[in-house]
């Protein structure tokens, strides 16, 4: 039990430091390890997974929000979206089977990490808009980086989609939320990352409830889970803000693929 | 702060279409003043809950490692755990610890809608009250 406490607590202080440099909940990186090696069932790793992207957000905020680097305006617009799709999802979820759910989000995220591998290549200064303008300083460039967004239409739509799918699958739907900011309403990377941090929490607690009124939280997988990723959570923004974003994109684009390839398998199983 | 199409020109587009420059600076004041307040609030809410939550968890771990035993398959609920907690059982304070976890976004969210209410920007009470709605909906439902 000790050794499995311990196990599931060092999985969530990684996943927690992955997931808040990336802007995404950790859940993709905490469901399939503590189910495939520590022999968690899925249920309960679903409802540990619910906790542990409420936990990254809330602590990568504590740094994302000190260094000015979340756009909380743009990131409140976008929660209406968001929730409101994960409201909608418990709706759906009746209606969609599971496994064309899950396929159907597999190529979502092929097509996010393929958009993100393509940007990398011809990456266009960002500009003010007039539209929920941000700026904020670069650490590992030293530069001040001021924007604003674009299309805020489709970056709406699509992060309902992301809602939706992330009430039904629980995740948090960052994978899906940072890379609509950064490829189609033109948010600087870190700024996308930090924003979609900010935003994924309210999303997972909007849907926390049922997974706790279906006990699928059981303390003894939840509680490492969530103080392994208080503790890397901490670090994780630190850690980016010294990493170029060329090198965040990469990473990004490597996990992508590997939640892609996830879903895959959960959609063909 | 308007949500203008994409390609207003930029400098004058965040007043909102406001004439005349000391306006547009008295508003971008406004709304810087505001941002700051909002980052604040964010800030505090979330290191009050983590804190909270943290040292609820860790709480309980100790208690647990003093009395050991079983500890049941799934979270209480807030009553409940609180009489546990009361009653120095671990679970209580794993259940409250988690509960916490997850009701501190909600606090920063209903907090952001008292902040845009004090500085009078009703457009985004209205989006975070959306917000906050659609979050205790999701509550509602899932509690029941």
């Amino acid at each position: 039990m000790t050794l499995t406490f311990a196990l599931i607590f060092l999985t969530a202080v990684v996943a927690g430091l992955v997931g808040s440099m990336l802007g995404i909940g950790g859940a993709l990186i905490v469901v399939p390890v503590i189910t495939l090696f520590l022999g968690v069932p899925m249920k309960v790793a679903i409802g540990a997974s619910i906790v542990s992207v409420i936990a990254t957000s809330s602590a990568a905020q504590l740094v994302y929000v000190q260094r000015g680097i979340t756009n909380t305006r743009l990131g409140m617009v976008l929660e209406l979206a968001t929730t409101l799709g994960a409201i909608a999802g418990g709706v759906t979820a009746v209606l969609i089977s599971p496994r064309l759910l899950q396929g159907l989000f597999a190529a979502l995220l092929l097509w996010a990490a393929w958009g993100m591998r393509r940007r990398s290549a011809a990456a266009r200064p960002e500009s003010p808009t007039g539209l929920l303008d941000g700026s904020f300083l670069d650490r590992a460039t030293g530069e001040t980086v001021s924007y604003g967004a674009r299309r805020l239409p489709l970056g709406m739509a699509l992060s309902f989609v992301a809602g939706n799918v992330s009430g039904l699958l629980g995740v948090g739907g960052g994978a899906i939320k940072m890379p609509v900011m950064n490829l189609f309403m033109g948010i600087p990377l870190k700024a996308a990352i930090a924003t979609s941090n900010f935003t994924i929490g309210v999303t997972a607690a909007t849907s926390a409830a049922i997974y706790f009124g279906k006990g699928y939280v059981d303390p003894v997988v939840a509680v490492p889970t969530a103080l392994g990723i208080l503790l890397g959570a901490q670090i994780g923004p630190r850690l980016a803000a010294r990493l170029r974003s060329q090198t965040l994109r990469l990473l990004m684009v490597l996990l992508l693929l590997a939640f892609a390839v996830q879903m895959a398998v959960r959609a063909a199983t | 702060m308007s949500l203008r199409p994409r390609e207003e020109p930029k400098a004058a587009a965040d007043t909102g279409g406001t004439r005349g420059t000391a306006r547009a600076a008295a508003h971008g004041a406004a709304r810087s003043r505001e941002a700051a307040a909002i980052d604040r609030l964010v800030y505090r809410v979330l290191a009050v809950g983590l804190v909270v939550s943290a040292a609820l968890l860790v709480t309980g771990m100790v208690v647990w490692a003093v009395h050991g035993g079983r500890l049941p398959g799934s979270v209480a609920g807030p009553w409940r755990a609180t009489r546990q907690l009361v009653g120095l059982q671990p679970e209580g304070f794993f259940s409250l610890g988690l509960l916490a976890l997850v009701l501190t976004p909600v606090v920063r969210v209903a907090g952001s809608v008292a902040v845009f209410a004090k500085e009078r920007d009703w457009r985004y009470v209205l989006i975070t009250s959306g917000v906050l709605a659609a979050m205790i909906a999701g509550l509602v439902v899932g509690a029941g």
